[in-house]
């Protein structure tokens, strides 16, 4: 019991921090974007401004809380294309003949094969910097690995005894599904989903980080700690904090998957 | 088996050049602005044609398409629209860095992961076993572009060991060759050599977390699974000595798994390695293809990325390959499940 406890606990806890990282679009102290401390700029930790102020005088703490709520929608909403993207895949290939249908997944292998960074580098040339361009860079280069997950997820599922032993007794689609399938797909499909959602922070930040965010004062944690990068000696917990607050996400959303595997 | 294996592969390149080099050269063209004219400090519309006319901007798409992959095969690369230098000879100097960099990190990550998890199995202390544990865990979770900036603060800041940034020290006699590292070894000058690994250190160690965590992760499960204490005991019941159980017998069946993750993880490597170029501002390709895709640099981003794709692919076919042969059972010509 203490294990499905802590396992409980682990969910709650990432449940938290999520809403905590969410609430950040509207619940900052101050303007996460507004100049408004200039004659303090790089200041410590102090009261009301608890992580101290900005090299360009901005309260640190609220450009954290909203970069850390932008990295978590973005994460989100890469996530949610991704896993649109990679069902469509494979719904194409179960629908194409079997002759076509088998070109899928040799596609499949050569996208894999290039890295995600590139493909965000190639779309930045069609769309150019964009936090949405982000998005759509790590949705694509994602879906080699969810369209494979998904693949095998689909065909253990389909062969199992329980769907044939629902089929048999005359269940419809909808109703094999939702009774024989989703109770036994669902603990898998969404330790799925923490893994793509993890894989899409460290991405969306590793890019944002590279400068490829178009606005330069975008506060998400990864363009935040570009921004930072140059403050490394004088002030490092400017530095710090970004990738702490990353680390702690990661960290809660790679614990809350051992629920799934309890 | 094998041979069947390497067409396939060599057939998927050639599909892999077509494509790639297909939407790379769609990419291009769809740029917004004329990328010509931004690079030009007054735009003369007149100057602008002659020179897209010089470039052979002005031909039909498929004209253009074609005479690409001619000049890509043909190592006809163009000039850069930045620097005015030629994009092979650039890209002969960044090149080497990364690939210098990508190697020595695999390397010490690999040695790294391998030495932990079986030192974890081996000697049976829980504390190793923590550590093993919580190296596969520390590389799922620490973002490598953080710790960099953290091994600077550390490494360069508070102990001052390290040089915060770059690939050679200047005041010292660059190496003859474009790999350093191995131009020091083959000189036999140890001036150089230790110039280069000081360079060298932080960087490898910020991008060896990543394939150490990777080896770490696969050998943890391996070596713990009853069915190799089986094959432990019947290899000492037939007198073998420790050393040839484990390096003779043990780490050869171990090599195939870890050979197969860290060949489909190469991209992300190589993606670690273009965050690692720019925390440690390492002249490598990474760098310069984003400050490519960045300024618009037509003919660097057709050809540089072209063939990051094409050697991205190569290396994760070759580590497939590479994991075929480190199988017993594709050695016997058995068909693995």
């Amino acid at each position: 019991m203490p294990a499905i406890l802590s396992a409980n606990f682990r969910t709650w806890l990432l449940a938290a921090f999520i809403a905590f990282a969410l609430s950040g679009f509207w619940a900052t102290p101050y303007d996460p974007s507004l100049q408004q401390f200039r004659d303090l700029a790089l200041a410590g930790p102090q009261w009301g401004h608890w992580f101290g102020i900005d090299g360009l005088g901005r309260d640190f703490a609220s450009r954290l809380w909203s970069g850390l709520g932008n990295t978590v929608g973005m994460a989100a909403g890469a996530l949610g294309l991704n896993l649109t993207l990679a069902l469509s895949i494979l719904a194409l290939e179960r629908t194409l003949p079997p002759e076509l249908g088998r070109m899928v997944p040799l596609l499949v292998s050569i996208w894999v094969a290039v890295p995600v960074i590139f493909i965000g580098l190639i779309l930045l040339v069609f769309l150019g910097p964009s936090a949405g361009t982000l998005v759509l860079a790590v949705a694509v280069g994602n879906v080699p690995f969810a369209f494979r997950q998904l693949r095998v997820l689909w065909q253990e599922h389909r062969s199992a005894l329980y769907v044939e032993a629902s089929t048999a007794l005359g269940g419809t689609l909808r109703h094999t599904f939702g009774y024989a399938i989703w109770p036994n797909l669902r603990p898998d499909f969404f330790a799925l989903c923490r893994l793509i959602f993890a894989i899409c922070v460290l991405e969306l930040s590793g890019l944002a980080f590279l400068g490829l965010i178009g606005d330069p004062d975008f506060p998400e944690l990864g363009a935040i700690l570009r921004q930072n990068q140059a403050y490394l000696f004088q002030r490092s917990a400017l530095v710090l904090w970004p990738g702490l607050l990353l680390c702690g996400l990661l960290l809660a959303v790679h614990s809350g998957s051992q629920v799934d595997s309890r | 088996m094998l041979a069947l294996r390497t067409l396939q592969k060599l057939a998927l390149l050639a599909l892999v050049f077509v494509l790639a080099s297909f939407f790379l050269h769609l990419a291009v063209n769809a740029v917004p602005g004329d990328p010509i004219a931004l690079r030009m400090k007054n735009p003369d519309p007149e100057k602008v044609a002659q020179l897209r006319e010089q470039l052979g901007l002005e031909q039909p798409f498929l004209v253009r398409y074609g005479h690409y992959v001619t000049d890509f095969l043909t190592l006809d690369w163009g000039r850069s629209l930045i620097s005015g230098r030629s994009v092979l000879d650039e890209i002969g100097e960044f090149f080497p860095a990364t690939l210098e960099l990508v190697l020595v990190a695999l390397l010490v990550g690999v040695s790294i992961g391998l030495v932990t998890a079986f030192s974890a199995r081996w000697l049976q202390w829980p504390a190793l076993r923590t550590v093993s544990l919580s190296l596969g865990a520390v590389g799922l979770t620490v973002p490598i572009f953080w710790l960099g900036l953290i091994f600077i603060v550390i490494g360069s800041y508070a102990l001052g060991w390290f040089p915060v940034g770059g690939r050679f020290d200047f005041a010292n006699e660059l190496p003859n060759g474009r790999f350093f590292v191995l131009s020091a070894i083959t000189s036999g000058s140890l001036d150089i050599l230790v110039v280069a690994l000081h360079h060298l250190a932080l960087p490898v160690l910020t991008l060896a977390l990543y394939p150490a965590a990777l080896v770490c992760g696969v050998l943890q499960a391996r070596l713990h699974d009853p069915q190799l204490t089986f094959l432990l005991r019947a290899l000492k019941a037939k007198g073998l000595a420790p050393w040839q159980i484990w390096f003779k017998h043990v780490l050869r069946l171990m090599s195939a798994p870890v050979i197969t993750v860290l060949g489909t993880n190469l991209g992300a490597l190589l993606g670690g390695a273009v965050l690692t170029e720019t925390v440690f501002s390492w002249p490598g390709m990474g760098r310069y293809l984003v400050a490519a895709v960045l300024n618009r640099d037509l003919f660097v981003i057709e050809n540089g990325l072209l063939l990051v794709v094409l050697l991205a692919f190569v290396s994760v076919s070759l580590a497939d390959l590479a994991a075929l042969v480190a199988n017993p059972l594709v050695r016997r010509g058995v068909r693995p499940v």
